[in-house]
């Protein structure tokens, strides 16, 4: 009787015996699972994975460097193309440090309003995750599912803001345009429908017994690793802490809706999937509370052209977008363009982790991995 | 009903003169590429159209009425593209690989009994010809990946290798019940010993159970959703044919669909009675309302349901991982088939059909 | 529900100084072989129930055939597609030349030209809009004081040459609308009407590169 365990010690030990070469391999800049041009140096052993390089910048477009030559009104509409599945978060994230600066004051109307774009955009960001994440593990019926949802959400964003994703919604000051009048009508339809679509994911992809083992126990991100990496969002919630900035330091209205934070317990691609999910339950639940009772009142609360004179100092303003936290860091200097300006961005941290979770693992846990990360590239180069 | 067999390799035989041997050989030949040509173009729609449904879209609507001369269109196009082949490939390897792939799969329609007219050759040793003929596919898969001068393609290749050649064992063990069953290893045979009743019905459980294993099994083998690890989109990005194009790469497409037509004949013919209308033991009467449609309409009416769990089953599931697909087949599907085998053999034995 | 509780665990959890009601994902147990294999199956079955649902409604298909549409499609008010100049039904628009749009444009998109009129005023002589370089943020309509710009939803606007992306907005140079209507006497009035340059079309150099662009985008950017 040979023992698996002494076999594989001597085929290791032994000099001139069976060996395995380890190679190398390119994922990326072009590859339908790294969702755009971020490319991965795997250093693999037959199809296990040893070594994960990220290789960064093949779409950097120095946003933070275009900033500086930009008042904190036009900085906005570069944000919408950081993250683009979050691109109300981010809007907002600017706008929160240049109405710091200025030291405007706000009204409920436009915290309510922020607050419910926000939640939708997450809800799609969710939804579009959702169906690419059936696409990196070769369900490809998800992502239509995923994208006819998120078409609805859209829609409304449309109908509102009269852009799909790069929205340019919110301004420092309060709001691009007032809410369309359908707005209250079509968002309660659409809650009344992902109710019950939400029901038919956990059936279709939740619940399947090849999703679950394709990701229970695939890369496990502990508490402490995603502390120390600096990720934020459902991937270090996926881990078990409880971090989210609308708890911690509530912008918006958050400090007056009820919600939960949903957290995993081991850390696993599995955590992280089913945190997002559940994120889109607690959107819906914000939402509901706040459609009804919208209070009245003005959608800018200053002259649209005024000049945002930045007084010498620095600002931060940080939000929690799909992602995690965004912080903007905008220091003034007596102009209307900034000094300097720079963006924390959620992916960039997040993207990391994998170099941590990823070894060791089949090459395909690496792409379930990657997926439940969640990552957008642009946010990553900026 | 007594059901005569009448094969071409038959007719040949009792021809009288040598132009006619000649005219059935070129028959059977014929046939045989039309019935390749045809079924690949059929699938290759219904597949489109099918997989748009169940995703909610409406899939090729342009070309002919409902896109129905989408996929000829398609083929014209492959033929125009450019036959890239990458600098440091095995150009012959690299230039058989496609052919070798679909030969294996022409081998196989020659055994296909699709009425008791139509049938190109019926060999004694039908089962073990498919079975060992099948195996024949894994080649060209591993060729093409192996050719290709590329690590993906490598890597799905290997993957390939060994997912295919340990679902033979399944299929093959599945197989064996019905040939304990039906006593033969004769296709036209295992197809005449269901007139009593189709073998997934007759035989209590074991069909059934059988009949589950080769649809997974066959499943595994022609690289489908569960189990496409070999192209794997999103990991390998093509998997063993990334570096085709053009016409070589329309080739195995045209396997891949043949493939499945096959194995749904062959899962047809051996669980679901093949060309034999749906007969239930002793019931005379039912049996001749049965009879009424022409055997090669039930025959093509099964392959179709078949070939739609396949596509359906395909637009469903997500990836196994490749431990998954091995642990699935050594430690479930491998202990239930020989567990099964024994069973049928014991139903054999103690004479337990249920009609 | 077998093989995955739909029940949350709820609890609480400090972080920070915040405490923080959080839910948790209930963790599977370990089962037997025989358990796993039902509810793994029952899943799967399942998951196909809902393709199948879907397979058979075709009131869900949510294609839209897009060129054979076009008569239906309708984009919605607010859509963001192209620039224009709001004109009123005799053809007058409200923008007086304050550039304020063009200083606002992120990305120099705009370059308004004014020249003198002939009662001594800054009037609008050339609106230029790049749709190659914009990025349709809406900030020139949301600062314009005079409501004289607005975003449509004309999207089908694909060339072969991007240098035929640069558009003039006004159809005439000279006096707004509201200057013409103040003028009360008729001589003024048509000394106005007079200065009216119609313009159809651009017809200066084509901004091809930013070294092209001198005399219309100064080289900014």
């Amino acid at each position: 009787m040979i023992e698996v365990g002494s076999l594989k010690a001597r085929m290791e030990s032994t000099p001139g015996g069976l060996k395995t070469e380890e190679y190398f391999v390119n994922m990326g800049p072009q590859h339908p699972s790294t969702h755009g041009v971020l490319r991965l140096v795997l250093k693999m052993d037959g199809e296990t994975v040893r070594e994960v390089i990220p290789v960064l910048g093949y779409i950097h477009r120095s946003i933070e460097k275009i900033a500086e030559h930009l008042n904190g009104r036009q900085i906005v509409h570069l944000t919408d193309r950081m993250d683009y599945l979050s691109s109300a978060m981010n809007n907002w994230a600017v706008s929160l440090a240049v109405e710091e600066a200025l030291q405007i004051e706000l009204n409920p109307r436009i915290e309510t309003i922020r607050t419910i774009v926000a939640e939708l955009e997450r809800i799609q960001s969710h939804l579009l995750w959702w169906g690419v994440l059936g696409i990196d593990l070769g369900a490809v019926t998800t992502f239509f599912y995923g994208f006819r949802d998120r078409e609805m959400i859209t829609d409304i964003l449309e109908e509102t803001t009269g852009a799909r994703l790069t929205l340019n919604y919110i301004q420092p000051g309060g709001l691009m345009f007032d809410i369309h009048p359908h707005f209250v009508k079509r968002v309660k339809e659409v809650l009344a429908h992902l109710k019950i679509k939400i029901c038919e994911y956990e059936t279709l992809l939740s619940e399947n017994v090849i999703l679950q083992n394709r990701l229970r126990n695939v890369g496990i991100l502990t508490s402490e690793k995603a502390i120390s990496m600096g990720s934020t969002g459902p991937v270090l919630r996926g881990s078990g802490v409880a971090l989210d900035l609308r708890k911690q330091k509530p912008y918006g209205v958050y400090g007056s809706v009820e919600f939960d934070v949903p957290v995993g317990s081991v850390g696993d691609s599995w955590d992280r999937y089913w945190v997002r999910v559940e994120e889109i339950r607690q959107s819906m639940r914000i939402i509901e509370q706040l459609i009804d009772n919208i209070p009245e009142g003005k959608f800018m609360v200053m002259k649209p052209a005024k000049k945002l004179t930045l007084p010498k100092k620095s600002y931060f303003g940080q939000v929690e977008t799909a992602r995690g936290i965004l912080g903007v860091y905008i220091q003034g200097c007596e102009k209307e363009e900034p000094h300097r300006v720079h963006f924390r961005s959620p992916n960039f941290n997040n993207l990391w982790v994998i170099t941590q979770i990823a070894p060791g693992g089949k090459m395909a846990d690496l792409v379930a991995t990657l997926s439940t990360l969640d990552l957008v590239i642009p946010d990553i180069d900026r | 009903m007594s059901w005569e067999i009448q094969t071409i390799a038959d007719r040949a035989a009792g021809a009288t003169s040598m132009a006619e041997v000649g005219a059935y050989l070129v028959l059977g030949v014929v046939l045989g590429l039309a019935i390749v040509s045809l079924m690949g173009l059929i699938l290759n729609y219904s597949e489109r159209k099918i997989c748009a449904h169940i995703q909610c879209r409406l899939g090729p609507m342009r070309v002919g009425f409902h896109g129905l001369l989408q996929p000829i269109a398609d083929g014209v196009k492959l033929l125009f593209k450019e036959d890239i082949s990458p600098r440091n490939a095995d150009r012959l390897v690299y230039i058989m690989a496609p052919f070798i792939s679909l030969l294996a799969t022409f081998l196989i329609v020659v055994t296909v009994p699709f009425s008791p007219l139509v049938q190109i050759a019926d060999l004694n040793i039908g089962v073990v010809y498919v079975a060992a003929v099948s195996g024949f596919g894994v080649l060209g898969v591993l060729l093409a990946g192996w050719s290709s001068n590329n690590k993906w393609s490598m890597m799905g290749a290997m993957r390939a290798g060994a997912q295919m050649v340990s679902y033979e064992l399944s299929a093959v063990l599945a197989l064996l019940t019905v040939v304990l069953l039906s006593q033969s290893l004769k296709l036209s045979e295992v197809v005449l010993s269901q007139e009593q009743g189709w073998w997934i019905f007759r035989a209590p459980v074991v069909g059934l159970v059988a009949c589950v294993i080769f649809f997974v099994a066959s499943c595994a083998e022609i690289n489908r959703t569960p189990f496409d690890l070999a192209e794997g989109e999103s990991e390998l990005t093509a998997g063993f044919h990334t570096e085709y194009s053009g016409l070589r790469f329309a080739l195995f497409f045209l396997a891949e669909f043949v493939n499945m037509f096959l194995v749904s004949a062959m899962l047809v013919t051996f669980f679901l009675g093949g060309w034999m209308p749906f007969h239930l033991g002793g019931l005379t009467g039912f049996n001749e309302v049965m009879d009424l449609l022409p055997p090669g309409i039930w025959f093509l009416g099964k392959v179709t349901v078949v070939v739609l769990l396949f596509m359906w089953v395909r637009w469903t599931f997500p990836r196994l991982r490749i431990d998954q697909v091995m642990n699935l087949e050594w430690k479930i599907l491998l202990p239930i088939g020989f567990a099964n085998l024994f069973l049928t053999s014991i139903v054999v034995l103690l004479d337990l059909y249920l009609f | 529900m077998g093989f995955l509780s739909r029940e949350k665990i709820s609890g609480t959890q400090v972080v920070g100084d915040k405490r923080i009601s959080t839910v948790q994902a209930p963790r599977p147990q370990r089962k037997s072989f025989f358990f796993n294999l039902y509810f793994g199956t029952l899943s799967l079955l399942k998951g196909m129930r809902v393709t199948a649902r879907y397979f058979f409604r075709p009131s869900t298909w949510v294609t839209q055939q897009y060129p054979e549409n076009r008569q239906e499609l309708k984009m919605f008010e607010r859509y963001r597609a192209e620039l224009t100049l709001k004109y009123d039904e005799n053809g007058y628009h409200n923008c007086t030349g304050c550039k304020i749009c063009d200083s606002a444009c992120p990305n120099n998109s705009i370059k308004v030209i004014d020249r003198e009129g002939p009662s001594g005023k800054q009037e609008i002589d050339r609106y230029i809009w790049r749709m190659d370089t914009c990025t349709f943020c809406n900030l020139c309509v949301m600062v314009c004081p005079h409501d004289a710009l607005e975003m449509t939803g004309r999207f089908e606007s694909s060339v072969l040459d991007r240098r035929l992306l640069v558009y003039q907005l006004n159809r005439y140079a000279g006096a707004t609308k509201k200057n013409i209507e103040k003028s009360k006497d008729s001589e003024s009035k048509d000394l106005l009407l007079k200065s009216f340059e119609s313009r159809t079309f651009y017809e200066g150099a084509i901004p091809l590169s930013t070294s092209d662009e001198k005399g219309i985008f100064d080289g900014r950017i």
